[in-house]
Formats: structure tokens, sequence, C-alpha cells
């Protein structure tokens, strides 16, 4: 049951979804124009055989949110360790850092055209920006989180404060690492049409506004779902990476 | 005033409260009593009286308002591997094997030993503890009672002077616990170490100790202090001998008095 349940499952769920937009598509219920998936899917196999099509958006805008998502995390990181260890600072920033992560992405970028201009890093940093703040918060909880019980153990056994930090304390929070990670992944990809609003030469969010400017709205559909496809195969790698590695966490089945 | 110098713990006029203001709460009230070198106390008492607090002042994982808890004629002021802690809560960390679990207090800058010591130590320990064949086992495949078990290694691996058990078998299914204090009793008889145990249990008391604690309701002081006069070594058997199951039913009669003192306080 549970192998059936994790393997077919799935599908159906999306063969539900797939099925009530084709219902809708074809009687034209909503009064609006929506295309069959059979449009979509065609306009998206279009794009994708075409030389210089969509695969170079593929490419170029999962680029950008590997580098957002790597260059945040590995701000995330150190900052989040600092701001769990010292209770001073986390009672100093953690307004300001939830401030931060509450602006959306979209409204910062006039002032990063100002600051940055419109080139690729101006793009990058809008991704770094969702990334970081996204992660840190995931971060600097769970390893404020991590059970007194393990520190007290540590401790009474001997370990030194280094110690304790290293064979402890980050060991304990690598699952809340994979968590920053896969959150930080979700933010990026919702940030990705904001950052390729900056004067973007090509990428999945560049070519759903222009297929837009032209009412191509099957363009605009095989846009989305080919973002919604990346961010949920880069997921799923990342979980793949997680069950490995933390192997050890008991799960609770339901 | 306890005034035995070869004593290894020491509670000292140990005084404990929380909070502050009008929400402070007195919970520990001027605790003395002493734990010999080689000597197995159990600490009874009704429960939420401050066990564990005391238990973690004798640790050092949290400091008295008043009095001291002295470790060989020092004042604790922080955790040592000198004195093991096991918990209620098997502490073992979860993302390491058995033996690394077990091995973890060896590789400490603090209490280092060589490759081969360190080999010895674990593989004596996972012997005492009946873990053989579970030496690369993750923690999430253990039950419950094996967890403790590991919990027990890992603490007696580091070579304590003193274990300090917070009750630790008080998770565990009736069997489980009996059968785990029967290896607790023959591990100690083997180390010879001295150790204070806080539980619940009156039978788990008698069963394990030379002498036995009881604290009265919060804020807690000695009620009472009594040798177990129960022939030693201890045996399965033993919980049938008359000097047992008198002093069962005395200490039973104790712990039922304070805690319907305490249950007719709260609800007057
Ligand atoms: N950190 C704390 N802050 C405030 N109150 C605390 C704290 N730790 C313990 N207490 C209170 O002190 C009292 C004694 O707690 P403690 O855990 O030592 O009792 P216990 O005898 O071990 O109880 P149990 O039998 O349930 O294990 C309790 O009333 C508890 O609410
Ligand atoms: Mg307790």
């Amino acid at each position: 049951m549970t192998a059936l349940r994790r393997t077919v499952l799935p599908f159906a769920g999306f063969a539900v979804v797939i099925a009530a937009w084709w219902l809708t598509a074809t009687t034209g219920i909503t009064g609006k124009e929506v295309p069959t998936p059979g449009e979509v899917f065609a306009a998206a196999w279009e794009g994708l055989r075409e030389p210089e099509g969509l695969l170079v958006d593929i490419r170029l805008s999962v680029l950008r949110v590997l580098i957002g998502v790597a260059v945040g995390c590995a701000l995330s990181l150190p900052v989040g360790f600092a701001l769990a260890w010292f209770p001073t600072l986390r009672a100093m920033f953690d307004p300001i850092i939830n401030f931060c992560r509450a602006l959306p992405p979209i409204a910062l970028s006039p002032l990063v055209i100002i600051y940055v201009g419109i080139g690729e890093e101006a793009r990058l940093l809008v991704l770094v920006w969702a990334a970081f703040f996204a992660s840190v918060v995931v971060l600097y909880e769970g390893i404020a989180a991590v059970e007194d019980i393990y520190v007290r153990a540590g401790r009474a056994l001997g370990a030194s404060d280094l110690e304790l930090f290293r064979r402890v304390i980050v060991p304990a929070t690598v699952p809340q690492m994979f968590v920053a990670v896969r959150v930080a992944l979700g933010v990026s990809w919702a940030t990705l049409v904001a950052a390729e609003l900056i004067a973007a030469q090509r990428g999945l969010g560049w070519t759903i506004q222009r297929s837009a400017s032209f009412f191509r709205t099957e363009e605009v559909y095989a846009g989305i779902l080919l973002i919604g496809f990346c961010a949920l195969l880069m997921d799923m790698g990342v979980r793949l990476v997680q069950a490995r590695a933390v192997s050890w966490q008991e799960r609770v089945v339901r | 005033m306890t005034g035995d110098s070869s004593a290894r713990i020491a509670f000292d006029d140990v005084h404990v409260g929380f909070g502050r203001g009008g929400k402070r709460v007195e919970v520990i009230d001027g605790v003395s009593f002493d734990v010999r070198p080689g000597e197995f106390v159990s600490v009874l008492g009704p429960s939420g009286c401050g066990k564990s607090t005391l238990l973690n002042v004798a640790a050092g994982f949290l400091a008295p308002d008043a009095g001291e808890v002295r470790f060989d004629g020092e004042r604790v002021t922080r955790p040592d591997s000198r004195r093991g802690v096991v918990f209620q809560q098997y502490a073992i960390f979860p993302w390491l094997t058995v033996e690394k679990n077990i091995a973890f207090g060896l590789t400490l800058k603090r209490n280092r030993r060589s490759r081969a010591e360190t080999q010895e130590s674990v593989r004596r320990y996972i012997e005492l503890m009946g873990l053989e064949g579970f030496e690369k086992s993750p923690p999430k495949q253990l039950s419950g009672g094996m967890r403790q078990r590991v919990a027990l290694a890992r603490a007696y691996a580091t070579d304590p002077d003193v274990l300090l058990l917070d009750e630790p078998f008080a998770a565990l299914d009736a069997q489980t616990r009996e059968f785990m204090q029967e290896l607790l009793h023959e591990a100690s008889q083997a180390e010879r170490r001295a150790a204070m145990l806080i539980t619940h249990s009156v039978e788990e008391a008698i069963y394990l100790s030379h002498r036995i604690v009881v604290l009265g309701n919060r804020p807690t002081r000695v009620h009472e202090v009594v040798d177990v006069d129960v022939p030693w070594p201890r045996s399965p058997e033993s919980r049938l001998q008359p000097e047992f199951l008198e002093l069962r039913g005395h200490l039973e009669g104790v712990m039922r008095s304070l805690s319907g003192s305490a249950f007719r306080k709260a609800h007057p």
C-alpha cells in the first residue's frame, strides 16, 4: 500500500487536475479563452525543439536559481549559526530579518536597477536576497531548537564549546539545513519572474512576460508549467540527497 | 552541614527556586545528603518535588541559589565527565551508530584515549550492556531498553567516578524495566562506581541501592533516609525477601502519605 501510495498516487493527482483543466477548457464554462492541455503541451514541445528556444531559457533560469540559492545559503549558514548561538544578536536582528523577508522582491527591483544596473548581477542579487532571507530564519530557528538534552549529554561527556558545536550542534542541525535549502529553492523560483523583469535576456520568467505581451496564452501556460516542473525536479533532487544524508532521522509514519 | 569529607557527592544545604518576583517558586529548600565512593543511593520523591532539579545541580547544569554541591570536596560549577549522566529521554545521538555513541566521550580532548584503548573500552561496555551485534546500528533501529543501555554504556565509557541517573527506566514497560534494573545492578557490581538514581519506583530504589533518600513535597527537603538491609548482591529472589518486603511496605506508605498530602493541599 505504501509503495503504491508513493509511486502511483502523485501521478493520479496530476491526472485529476489535468482532466479538470481539459474539461474547463473544452466546455468553456469560464467564458474566457483557456487553452487545452494539448495546446499547451504542443506549444511547450514546439518551444523546446526550436534551436535557441525554450531550452536556452530553462538553462539560464535554472542557473540563476542555482547561483541564487548557493550564494544565499552560503551566507545564511554562518549568519544562522551566529544568531542561534548568541541570543543578544538574535534579539537585535530577528525583527529586521523578518522585515526584509516580508518585502516582496518585485518591490525591490527598481532600487536594484538604480544601484546595480540591469546586468546579470542585478537579477542574481534579487534571487540571493530572496534565498538568504528565506533560509536564514529556517536555519537559526532550527539550530536554536536543537534539543537541550543533546547539548547537556555532550557537556556531561566532557565536550568543550568547540567540540559541542562541531560534534553535536552541527550534526543535529543537518536536517534543518536541508529544509532551509528547499525553502530557498522554492522562494527563488517564486522570485524568478520578478528577477527576470529586470531587462532580462532570456529565461523562463522572461518568456512568460514576452508571450503575454503578444497574447500567446498557450506559451504563457507552457512557461508556467516549465517553471513548476523545474522547481519540482530540483526539490526532488534535494530530497533524494536528504534521504541519504540524514537517514538516521526518525520519521513519524502516519 | 554534611561533614563527611570522604563523600564523593555532597549536597550541602542546597536551595533552588525558579522565576522571580511574585511568580517565584521555591523548589528545593535546603537539601543535604552524601553519596559515598562506591555507594548506590536512590532518591525517591513525589512527582514534581524537584528530583530532576537536584540532579541537574549535581551534574553542573544548574547553579543552586544557595548552598552547594561538592564533588570530591570541590564545588560543582559546571558539567564534568567525571560525573556521568543518563537521562530519562534516551539522549543518545541519533546521527551516530551505537559504537560511535559509546566512544563519543573518549574521542573528546578532555578524555582522549588511544585508538586501541577506545576500542577496548567500547567493546567492554557493549558486552557489559549486552549490545553485541548492534555495534553499527543507528539508534532509530533500537528499542527503548536498548537505547538506554547505549546511554549507560556511553556514560560508563568515560570512566566517571559517579553516575547520575534521572529516572532512566521510567519510559520502559514493566518487563524491560525489571530486566534493566538487573542489568544495572550487575554493572554496578562489576564497576563499583558511586551512583545517584532518581526514581519514582520504590521497588527499583530498594533493588538497586545501599541507601535511599526520600524527599518531601515541594519546596522539598529530605524527609527520611533509610539504609537498605537487603543482602548484597541482589538477585530477582531478593524481591521476595522479608527485609525487602518490609521496607517496600514502609516506603510505599511514606510515598502514599506524601502524595496524599500534596493532593489534599492542591484540592482542599
Ligand atoms: N527551568 C524551570 N523553570 C521553572 N520551573 C521549573 C524549571 N524546572 C523545573 N521547574 C519546576 O520545578 C518543579 C520541580 O521540577 P523537577 O523536574 O525537578 O521535578 P521532578 O521531581 O523531577 O518531577 P518528575 O517526578 O515529574 O520528574 C516543578 O514544579 C517544575 O515545574
Ligand atoms: Mg524529573
